[in-house]
Parts: C-alpha cells; sequence; structure tokens
C-alpha cells in the first residue's frame, strides 16, 4: 500500500528542513501534546506518539530512523511502532522542491500494520495514513508561520 | 472478553448521561455496544468509563411533527426496519437498516451509535446524508442542532464535541413525487458497504428536479456525489439517462481500498450502484 | 427388538448442546485456578533481542511469566512432527520462542496471573525488544533466491521434496497424447475456525506428582504420548489427558500446540491449575490453517478425451513450523489421490514442501485430498472445455468399471470398491441437468451468466493399515480400540479410541451396540476423551471414527455376543454354534419361548455361579481393530451458480450432492456431515481466505474479515445417497464427514468457471471473490474484443 502527497509550505527549503530535523518540532508535528522524539543517536530518534481514531485510542511506541539525506533536498526515514495490539512500519520518503518562493514538500510512503492492528484495521489503514500524514504537513507549515511570528 | 478495565453507569435521562460524561471525561457512551464493546474486548479503545443509554426512554422511538419525522438516537435499527410508519414516510430507512450486519446486530444496534460512531462503511450516514437530516445533539450548554453536511467531519470524527449526546435525528416526510432507495454491496464477512448509495429523487411527472446522492464504504465519510446530483437535474431517470451518467461518478483516486475490494473496484461499483439506486427511486417516486 | 442402524435417531448429545449444560474445557473451573495471557509477537520474523519482564511481574496479581529460555532451562522438549519423509528437515518447534520469531502470533512469553484479565493487562507490559527482519509468506517466494530463511538448517526453506507415480511412463503418455491441457492453480489458505476456540486446563498433584491436562482434542492420547515422551520427558502414567466436550475440530484439533505445554509447565511449577483459552484472534493466527498450495498441473488425452496421464508439479506452504501431520498432508494424502475415480494409465506428481513466515498448515477437514480432487476435478473441466465436451459425459467415459475392483491406481493406492455411474446419473436426474443446460443457454441470451460445475471426486479416508502408513513414515499406528463393559444388569459402558467432537459418536455408536445386543440404546453409554478410562486410541480425523472406530466396536461387540452365547447355551443346555439371539433373547434356534434377555446373561457373567467349565468371570471385551485398506467414498456434487458480471458477485443457486458412505449408520447425521462438509468447501471457493501479505502479516484475523458462509451464502441442499458398502470393514461404513468439503469447492469453481465461458475465462484462482471475477470479466471482455 502506498500513500502519498505533497503540501506547499511558504518557507525556504533550508527552512523546512531544518525543522524536519528539529525533534522537538517533529514530535508536535506527530500528535500535538500526545508525542514525544528522544534522539538515540545520529539521525535515530526513540519516539512515543497517541493515536487516536475514532474510538481506537494507543500509545505508540517505537523507533525513526533517517537512512538517507540530501540537505536541504530530500530524505528517506523508517518507522516501526508498537503498541500492545499490534503495531506499524513504514518507510518513507520526502522531498523538498523550489516551489513558488516557498517549498513544496512531496512525501509518499508504505505503511504496513503489524499483528493484530493488519488483521483488523486493513480497511482502514489507507484512510488514516493517508490522514495522519497530511495532518503532520499541515502542522509542520503551523510550526513556520508560529515561528515567523 | 478482556477489556481493560472500566466504570459503568447507567443513566435514566440525557441530563444525567451529560452530567456523567462531565465527570468522566475519558468515557464513551454504550448506545448498541456492537462497534465500541469489540474494540474494548480487542483493547483497542481503553474507555475509563461507559455510560450506558439503554435505560434512556426519551431517546427511543419514532414519531412524526409535521413534514418532519423524528427518531430517537436509541431507537434500534429492528424498529426503524419494521416500523410500518417510516415505510410510508420515509422507506429509505427502513430499507437500510433491512441490511445492516445481521439479525444480533439489528436488534441491538442504534442509528444514533452509528451515525455517532461514524463509521467510514456504515449505512444509516449515507441515508441520513441523502435525506438532508439534521441531528439534535445535547450538552451541558444546552441543545443544538447540525445539519446531516455538517455532522459527519471524517473516519470516525463528527461535530459531537466532548460530553454532548445525540438525541434526534430529524427527516423530512416523503412528499408526493419523491422516491428513495439504499443499494449496498456488502462485505461478504461483516456486511458492512464495500459501497453503498442511497438516493432521494423529487420528480415532477418524469423529469428529476433534484436529486440527492450519497455514498458510504469507499470514503473517509458519507459523500454526497453531486457531480452525478448536478447531471441528473432536468432529466427523466430513465434507463438512457442513468447509463449515461452512472459513469466514473467518482475516482477511484483517494477512495479506500483494502484487500477485499480495491479503490478501483470501489469507484467501479458507486457506478452500479448508484445507478440502481437511482433506477429504484425514480420508480417509487410514483408510488403514494 | 427396535433397529437402530439406519434410523434417523436424534442424537443423545443434544439437550445438553442446546441447552447450554455441554462441559467444554472452559467451563471447568478449579480452586486455585490461575489464568495465562500470551505475548503474541506481531512480526513475521524477527530477532528477540531482549525481553524484560519486569514491570509485568510487578502487576498486582500476576503470578508468573514465563519466557522460551524459562522452558529450555527447565528441559522442556521441542514439540515433534507425527510423520517423517526422507530428508525432511525438522527444525525444532519450541513452545515459546527463544530468540527468533518465524510468523505473526508466535508465543514469546506467557503471563500467568489471578485473572484473565490481570493476565491480559500485564501481557502489555512484557517488553520485548525486536529486530525486525524480512519475511516472506508465499510458498514460491519463499523458494525463489534469495529468500529470507525461515530457519538456517532447511535451505533455500525447503522441508522436503516428494514424488510419487512414475515418471517416465507419464513422459511416454504425454508424446502420445492427442490433447494435453495446462494449468496453473492455486489453493488458497482456510483458517478452521471451530466454533469453540481451543482451551487447556492444567492441574498437578504434588503428593502423587501427576498432571492432568483438560484439553480442545481430537487425540488425547496421541497429546499424552507426545506431551510425556516428548516435551516433558516424563512416564506416561504420570499424565491423564481428557477431552471434555469439544465444540468442533475439522483437524485443527489434532496437533500438539504450544499452549497446552505452557499451561502443563506452569501448573507443575507454580502447584496450581492453570488455565487458558484463546481469544478469536489467537484462533485465526495460532490454530493450524489448512490448504495453501501453488501448483502447476498437466492432463493428456486421447482424441475422444480418454484420459491417460497427469502430471502435477505443487508448492505447499508449510508455515513457519512442522506440526503432526504437516508432512503428510500434501504428500501420501495428496499424490495419493490424483488418481480420482478414473482410468488413468500414469499419473506423476512431486511435491516441495516450504517453510515461510506463516503460521504452520497442516490438516484441514479433507486434508490433501480437497486440494488433489481440485486439481483433478478442474483439470478434467479444463479437458472437457478444450475438447468441446460434455463435463459429466467426459467424466463417465472415464469411470474405472464396477467389475474392475481391485483397483490399482498408478499412485499407489488399492481401491477395493465403487461404482461410480448411478451417483452420477442420481445427480444428473435430480438436477434435470438437460433442462438445467437450455435454461442456462437461454439466460445467457438475456445478458445473465449461469454456470454448472462437476464434482465427481474419490475419497480414501478411514486412516489407516498401520503397517502401511508405517512404510510411508508415520511415527503413530492407526488402529483403533474399543472397550465394551457390561454390567450386571446388562447395561453397556463403551469406551471408544475414537472422539466426538461434534460428530454424534455416542448416538450413532450406541446405535450400533444396542441393535447387536439387542437392548434398549437407553443401556448404553459412550465414553471417550479421557486417557484415564479409554484404552489407547488414535482418535478421530480423516474420516475414520465409523470405518475404524466402529469397526473396532463391532469386533468387540463379536467377543461379547460369544462369550453370551456361551453362557447361554451352558445354560440353556445346548451347544453355543446352536444358540441365536432374537427378540433380544438368547435361545436355542427355533425355541425362541425358551430364552435368556441379554441382562439375565450379564447377571449370570458377573455372578459366575453357573458358568461353563474354564470360563472367566465377567463380561466385558476389548478389541484393537486395524483395518485392511483404507474406505473409498464417492460421489457427484454438481453446483449451479449466477455471476452478475455488473459486479462480479457469485451466488450459489443449487447444489445437488449424491454420496456414497456405504450403509449409514444415522442418516440425519450423515445429512448433517454432508450439509457442514459443502459448506466448508463452498466456504473456500466463494469466501474464506486466510489472506497473508507479501510481508507475513495476516490481513484477515477477525470475522470482520475473515467471511465464513452463513446460511444466507448457501441454498437449499438437494442430497441423496447411493449405498456401496467396504467389503473389508464388519459395516461396510465408509467416512461422510469430509466428503462434502472434498468434493464442493471444486464444483462451485468448475460452476463459476463455466458462467465466465462466454467471456473467455479458462481459469480463475479462488476465492471467487466479486473483485476477482469482476477484473476477470474486464480482462476477458478485452481479451473478447
Amino acid at each position: 500500500m502506498q500513500i502519498q502527497g505533497s503540501h506547499h509550505i511558504q518557507a525556504t527549503r533550508d527552512q523546512v528542513w531544518a525543522l524536519l530535523n528539529d525533534p522537538d518540532v517533529l514530535a508536535r508535528c506527530c500528535a500535538p501534546g500526545g508525542a514525544a522524539l528522544e534522539a538515540e543517536g545520529p539521525d535515530q530518534f526513540k519516539a512515543t506518539v497517541r493515536v487516536a481514531v475514532g474510538p481506537v485510542k494507543g500509545t505508540f511506541q517505537g523507533h525513526i530512523r533517517i537512512t538517507e539525506k540530501t540537505p536541504p533536498e530530500a530524505m528517506t526515514l523508517t518507522l516501526i511502532a508498537r503498541s500492545g495490539v499490534g503495531g506499524v512500519s513504514a518507510n518513507g520518503r520526502i522531498r523538498l522542491e523550489e516551489d513558488d518562493g516557498g517549498t513544496r514538500v512531496v512525501w509518499s510512503g508504505e505503511p504496513q500494520l503489524l499483528g493484530m492492528l493488519a488483521s483488523l484495521g486493513g480497511r482502514l489503514l489507507q484512510g488514516v495514513a493517508q490522514a495522519q500524514a497530511e495532518e503532520f504537513f499541515r502542522r509542520l507549515e503551523a510550526e513556520i508561520v508560529a515561528s515567523d511570528t | 472478553m478482556y477489556p481493560s478495565a472500566f466504570g459503568y453507569y447507567r443513566a435514566a435521562s440525557v441530563q444525567e448521561a451529560v452530567a456523567l460524561l462531565g465527570e468522566h471525561p475519558d468515557a464513551k457512551l454504550l448506545a448498541g455496544g456492537h462497534s465500541l464493546i469489540p474494540a474494548m474486548k480487542l483493547r483497542l479503545a481503553t474507555p475509563s468509563a461507559l455510560v450506558d443509554l439503554g435505560s434512556v426512554a426519551e431517546l427511543r422511538g419514532i414519531r412524526q411533527q409535521g413534514e418532519t419525522i423524528v427518531i430517537g438516537a436509541m431507537t434500534p435499527h429492528r424498529e426503524i426496519e419494521y416500523s410500518t410508519e417510516l415505510a410510508k414516510t420515509c422507506p429509505i430507512l427502513p430499507e437500510a437498516a433491512a441490511v445492516i450486519g445481521d439479525p444480533l446486530v439489528r436488534n441491538r444496534g442504534t442509528i444514533g451509535g452509528s451515525l455517532a460512531h461514524a463509521d467510514p462503511a456504515a449505512d444509516f450516514p449515507a441515508c441520513v446524508l441523502a435525506l438532508g437530516g439534521t441531528l439534535t445533539i445535547q450538552g451541558t450548554a444546552g441543545g443544538r442542532t447540525v445539519e446531516a453536511a455538517d455532522f459527519f467531519q471524517d473516519m470516525f470524527a463528527t461535530a459531537l464535541q466532548p460530553g454532548e449526546v445525540l438525541t434526534e435525528i430529524q427527516v423530512p416526510a416523503r412528499q408526493p413525487g419523491v422516491g428513495m432507495a439504499y443499494e449496498k454491496f456488502a462485505h461478504p464477512a461483516s456486511r458492512y458497504a464495500i459501497v453503498g448509495v442511497a438516493a432521494v429523487v423529487r420528480m415532477n411527472r418524469s423529469v428529476c428536479e433534484e436529486a440527492r446522492v450519497a455514498m458510504t464504504g469507499a470514503t473517509s465519510k458519507p459523500t454526497r456525489l453531486t457531480k452525478l446530483e448536478a447531471a441528473l437535474a432536468g432529466k427523466p431517470l430513465d434507463e438512457a439517462t442513468l447509463k449515461a451518467t452512472c459513469v466514473n461518478v467518482v475516482s477511484p483516486d483517494g477512495l479506500l481500498g483494502d484487500h477485499t475490494a480495491s479503490a478501483t473496484f470501489r469507484a467501479h461499483l458507486t457506478d452500479v450502484f448508484a445507478k440502481r439506486a437511482l433506477q429504484r427511486a425514480a420508480e417509487r417516486s410514483t408510488s403514494r | 427388538m427396535e433397529q437402530y442402524f439406519g434410523k434417523a435417531v436424534k442424537r443423545v448429545e443434544d439437550p445438553r448442546f442446546l441447552t447450554g449444560s455441554g462441559q467444554y474445557t472452559d467451563d471447568l473451573s478449579l480452586p486455585r485456578m490461575a489464568h495465562v495471557a500470551m505475548v503474541r509477537t506481531p512480526f513475521a520474523h524477527a530477532r528477540i533481542r531482549r525481553i524484560d519482564t519486569a514491570q509485568a511481574l510487578e502487576h498486582p496479581g500476576v503470578v508468573a511469566v514465563i519466557t522460551g529460555q524459562a522452558l529450555r532451562d527447565a528441559n522442556i522438549g521441542s514439540i515433534p512432527p507425527g510423520w517423517l519423509l526422507p530428508d525432511i528437515k525438522t527444525p525444532p518447534h519450541y513452545a515459546i520462542a527463544v530468540d527468533r520469531v518465524r510468523h505473526a502470533g508466535e508465543i514469546v512469553a506467557a503471563v500467568i496471573a489471578e485473572s484473565r484479565a490481570i493476565a491480559e493487562d500485564a501481557a502489555l507490559l512484557v517488553d520485548v525488544e525486536y529486530e525486525m527482519l524480512p519475511a516472506v509468506s508465499l510458498g514460491s517466494a519463499a523458494l525463489a533466491s534469495g529468500a529470507p530463511a525461515v530457519h538456517d538448517e532447511a535451505i533455500e526453506n525447503v522441508c522436503f521434496r516428494w514424488s510419487i507415480g512414475d515418471q517416465a511412463a507419464v513422459d511416454a503418455e504425454f508424446d502420445r497424447a492427442a490433447k494435453t491441457v495446462k494449468l496453473s492453480l492455486r489453493n488458497s489458505r482456510l483458517a478452521p475456525n471451530a466454533i469453540e476456540p481451543r482451551a487447556s486446563l492444567a492441574q498437578y498433584v504434588r503428593a502423587s506428582d501427576e498432571l492432568t491436562l483438560w484439553t480442545t482434542s481430537q487425540n488425547p492420547h496421541i497429546h499424552r504420548l507426545i506431551l510425556a515422551a516428548f516435551v516433558l520427558g516424563i512416564p506416561e502414567h504420570k499424565l491423564r489427558v481428557i477431552s471434555p466436550d469439544v465444540g468442533g475440530g475439522f483437524g485443527s484439533k489434532i496437533f500438539q500446540y504450544p499452549e497446552e505445554v505452557i499451561v502443563l509447565y506452569a501448573a507443575r511449577k507454580l502447584n496450581r491449575p492453570v488455565k487458558w483459552t484463546a481469544r478469536r484472534t489467537e484462533s485465526f493466527v495460532s490454530d493450524s490453517h489448512g490448504r495453501d498450495h501453488e501448483s502447476e498441473a498437466e492432463l493428456a488425452a486421447d482424441d475422444e478425451g480418454h484420459v491417460l496421464a497427469l502430471r502435477v508439479k505443487t508448492i505447499a506452504n508449510l508455515g513457519a513450523y512442522l506440526t503432526l501431520f504437516g508432512p503428510v498432508v500434501p504428500t501420501y494424502l495428496y499424490g495419493t489421490l490424483m488418481n480420482g475415480p478414473y482410468r488413468f494409465r500414469a499419473i506423476h506428481c512431486a511435491v516441495t514442501g516450504v517453510f515461510t513466515h506463516t503460521a504452520p498448515v497442516d490438516a484441514l477437514r479433507g486434508a490433501g485430498r480437497p486440494e488433489a480432487t481440485y486439481l483433478l476435478e478442474r483439470m478434467m473441466d479444463r479437458m472437457a472445455q478444450e475438447l468441446g465436451q460434455d463435463p459429466a459425459e467426459l467424466r463417465r467415459k472415464n469411470f474405472i468399471q464396477p467389475d474392475a475392483f481391485p483397483y490399482q491406481t498408478p499412485v499407489a493406492l488399492v481401491y477395493d470398491s465403487g461404482n461410480y455411474e448411478p451417483a452420477l446419473d442420481k445427480a444428473l436426474t435430480t438436477l434435470d441437468y438437460k433442462r438445467a443446460r437450455e435454461a442456462q443457454a437461454a439466460l445467457r441470451k438475456e445478458g445473465r451468466y449461469l454456470g454448472i460445475g462437476f464434482s465427481t471426486y474419490l475419497e480414501a479416508c478411514g486412516l489407516a493399515p498401520s503397517s502401511l502408513v508405517g512404510s510411508l513414515g508415520a511415527q503413530a499406528g492407526q488402529w483403533e480400540s474399543a472397550l465394551v463393559r457390561v454390567m450386571p444388569t446388562g447395561k453397556v459402558e463403551v469406551f471408544t479410541g475414537a472422539h466426538s467432537h461434534g460428530q454424534g459418536h455416542e448416538t450413532a455408536f450406541a446405535q450400533i451396540v444396542a441393535d447387536d445386543l439387542q437392548i434398549p440404546m437407553d443401556d448404553v453409554v459412550i465414553v471417550h476423551g479421557d486417557t484415564a478410562k479409554v484404552p489407547f486410541g488414535w482418535g478421530s480425523y480423516g474420516s475414520r471414527s465409523a470405518a475404524v472406530g466402529a469397526s473396532a466396536l463391532k469386533m468387540a461387540l463379536n467377543k461379547i455376543r460369544d462369550k453370551a452365547a456361551g453362557i447361554a447355551a451352558h445354560l440353556l443346555e445346548a451347544a453355543p454354534e446352536d444358540v441365536e439371539m432374537t427378540g433380544g433373547q438368547l435361545h436355542v434356534k427355533g425355541v425362541p419361548e425358551r430364552g435368556k434377555s441379554f441382562s439375565d446373561i450379564a447377571l449370570q457373567a458377573h455372578l459366575a455361579h453357573n458358568l461353563p467349565e474354564g470360563m472367566e468371570p465377567g463380561l466385558e471385551a476389548t478389541h484393537f481393530y486395524d483395518p485392511k485398506n483404507f474406505v473409498y467414498p464417492f460421489g457427484t456434487h454438481v453446483a449451479v451458480v449466477e455471476v452478475d458480471p455488473e459486479t462480479g458477485r457469485v451466488t450459489l443457486q443449487r447444489y445437488v450432492a449424491v454420496d456414497d458412505c456405504g450403509p449409514l449408520i444415522n442418516p440425519m447425521i450423515a445429512e448433517g456431515q454432508v450439509h457442514g462438509g459443502i459448506a466448508h468447501g463452498v466456504g473456500q471457493a466463494l469466501l474464506e481466505h486466510a489472506l497473508y501479505d507479501e510481508q507475513g502479516q495476516f490481513v484477515a484475523g477477525s470475522f470482520l474479515e475473515y467471511a465464513m458462509p452463513r446460511a444466507d451464502d448457501l441454498p437449499l441442499f438437494e442430497i441423496d445417497h447411493t449405498v456401496t458398502p467396504s467389503p473389508h470393514n464388519p459395516l461396510g461404513v465408509k467416512g461422510i464427514g469430509e466428503t462434502g468439503t472434498i468434493a464442493s469447492t471444486a464444483a462451485v469453481a468448475n460452476a463459476v468457471i463455466d458462467a465466465l465461458g462466454p467471456f473467455g475465462i479458462t481459469h480463475l484462482d479462488m476465492p471467487f471473490t466479486a473483485e476477482n471475477v469482476w477484473r476477470a470479466i474486464q480482462g476477458g471482455k478485452k481479451a473478447v474484443a
């Protein structure tokens, strides 16, 4: 399964790149107030994220690793996170393109559910993953706006 | 079942339910329980408490107020399915109720529970949207009403705020010349809609004055097929029109898809079931 | 006397089942009982770096947390497979993973607590650190070079390579054949889904150092043997295995699973009773699955449609571990069935058993025989299509004739009896075949697509002559035991090594006893499922209860009758050979008015005041019955389906089944078996799919996703029988529990392909879900246009 999208942010690629490499910003973008990101090593983070989809609420703990990066153009990352009911793994790619004075963030990924979530959540995965990713970049944009003011 | 521990409160009135939700911010309302209890069983949902609406008599029942049908949120699917009143005044609801899950689900599941849960594959949301229904909500600040179009916000997300209770659903009683039908392609296991289409048409002689068509199952929330609706206005709903208009009604891009039915297949099914629903809605518009 | 055999006697089990008073394992409760929650891995393949149980242990109410290392330290053995093949790889299968997990759902720790809810709470606190590894779920993908290895010792993930038949002879037939057809077929994976999930309760009595295990088993003696001798390393008499009421098995409750090992270990270690019952979501990923083949098949025929030879290459997905019958199901229970009821000159079937990162695959209702029947019957239809012949008539002209028995097939089996045409004719008549074809043609003109599909199946069941299975690699015998114990009052207790998990042995076996001893059925009780009561037996699977278990019973009853006749003769002052039994009385032939009732004799046998010289007191007999051959049920099943070309939805409109299982002990029970069997097979064709994604995640793990057939998916079945008794067992009976499943999948598949004929479709893999069928139609339309 593939999710993808793009998002225009009114900031330079360097600005966006800096935000994408700031654990605190990433934590806020993952889930406002409900996430924590801790550096475990260079380009490696330990993540705790609270996810809520309808009645389904869970805290996922996992690791994010940036496997490739070309500042300020592109990065690829992997994520594996687990909760008591299963987990999720994903490979993702983010590309930053100059776009009309700002930056177009082009993203794609292949989320995969693990364990019981895979058995139960298949019909919802695409919608949820797409929505979460879009929300992430909306929040990232909000961070830019916030840092401007 | 082995859920995580939770408190249980039985509300006797809407007012008490609202108060209990205020006292237990992480509580969930228990209606029929056919979505919530399985989620708790699997520990996908771990509410601190349940506030059971099962004893709230004021939330149950179907009545007509002038041109409006009012359905209590805790009215079970089965009561809607077998309502002789609704069969005349809003036949799409009994028709949709009859294809929800199985008899066990229909005995316990409620229309309010289904709407408030907002499963993207549930049947009633599309029907209420196509009917142009209104939902009444009670909270600490009192009551308010929300149009169906504004109520459904996303997958499992509605206009309901924490602490609020959905109390009533209002839909317009069928007027002469109006026909309605719900057609669904059910998931072979869950019997949720892979694609469901609710069509409500107002005909003048044999010309369609207004068509309201909503789909469920393949979109993250019930969605009006506005392009199709526009194409139908002013046309006779005959085979030729439907054949010409029910083509590529939605794009597969952005539709939900899984191993049972891909987005491409769901887009195709939307054409098929939109046509079937409109056909039957048009046929029924002439009945009294 | 009332004759019970052949009568639709109401099941004596049903009042307790219907009133909720059955005693299933989970209904049992013992003082101080603790409960287990299993911690299962979400990964298909991962290395376990670390398991931290500290937080779970601190949780109030937690008694213990058991890891794989603890079991290894306690010398708990690996669970062995029950069948070996030449050069088979048998990597260890530990109850709890130690350093690597090999399928999603494998157990990594067990949490034992005062209640199941506490155990489940604490299971979430067991912190396991994994390193996720690449996984492979499809058999052919596991064989591809560079595929992730499931076990280091199985090179290229091959567990075994096996073949049967004469390859050269097959090649020669293909060289001279006028017509050949070829298909690639996938036989989809199924989850068993018995209505009662697996459950186990273990109790340890320290004073006697004895363990008792209540468990959902089709064969408690096999469990005792494996657990005592191979896993726990204790004498068998220190372990009692009881299988109380069991709610369905379908094969899935034959095998030794990890959970029983865990509760036994824990009960002994903690000196407390310990219980585990599967949640449904656990059942989906931990019960052994069924089927999952990828095959290439070629069929050769002469220009008239007489089949000559069949060539089959199959990749059988075995899952991550070999379970009890894992190796035999896709080999001896599959390759040997490739002949069906037809006259073949040569057959060759080669099977590669492959490890993958999925739940183990083992016997599931039919076990190998549905896979063989599906393949063969699809090939027969494909040949009929190729030759432009009627599929029913192509089958008829290839049937082995009734005077040709015993019939040696090219794949080892010797059919002892059969008469295939009457079943076909009966089915065609019931269906009104000619009219059905006319209706099909007429509806096609209206754009409606009906299909008619046949399956003239043959089954080998009633497992099995012990020396034969031993020569083929079985680590078990396949005889069965029966002990008949007559009380002084003439009431009879029967202890059978067969096991009922829904089949109704308490009724059917009692019918046989009541007839033989000419006593009321109420005077008979059938006891099964307890190693402390029942003589060693091999249990129930492979449709063996009637053919083997009831045969053992019949032979034991013969001994009782002989002894009773001896006592009667003595009392009546006659020669034993002059005594007969009529109307419930043992009497001298021709003198029925001066007789002794069976209860009179029973009392005399126990009083022993006046027995023939040298005769032992008591009236009790045991028989161990080893069958001379398999039994060979057969029949014709016909399915009529309609395909909605707009949606691809398949509707089963009619289903005709004519089965020959020999004489019917209880026609109502047989009918129930046929109904359930058909539903099971139809489920595979149309609905069910135990689907793993490519990364080894199980994506159909609840009844929201996994479609079991329901009443409204099925038409009213039209069923009938022919009766061709087995010549070698004392009752002439054959099995009926699997015929429906073996036959129906192929019948429905053939019907769907028949319906899709106008679109130029010659094959489509199961399950025939709406999207699969719709896509095929779209592809076919393009090809036809």
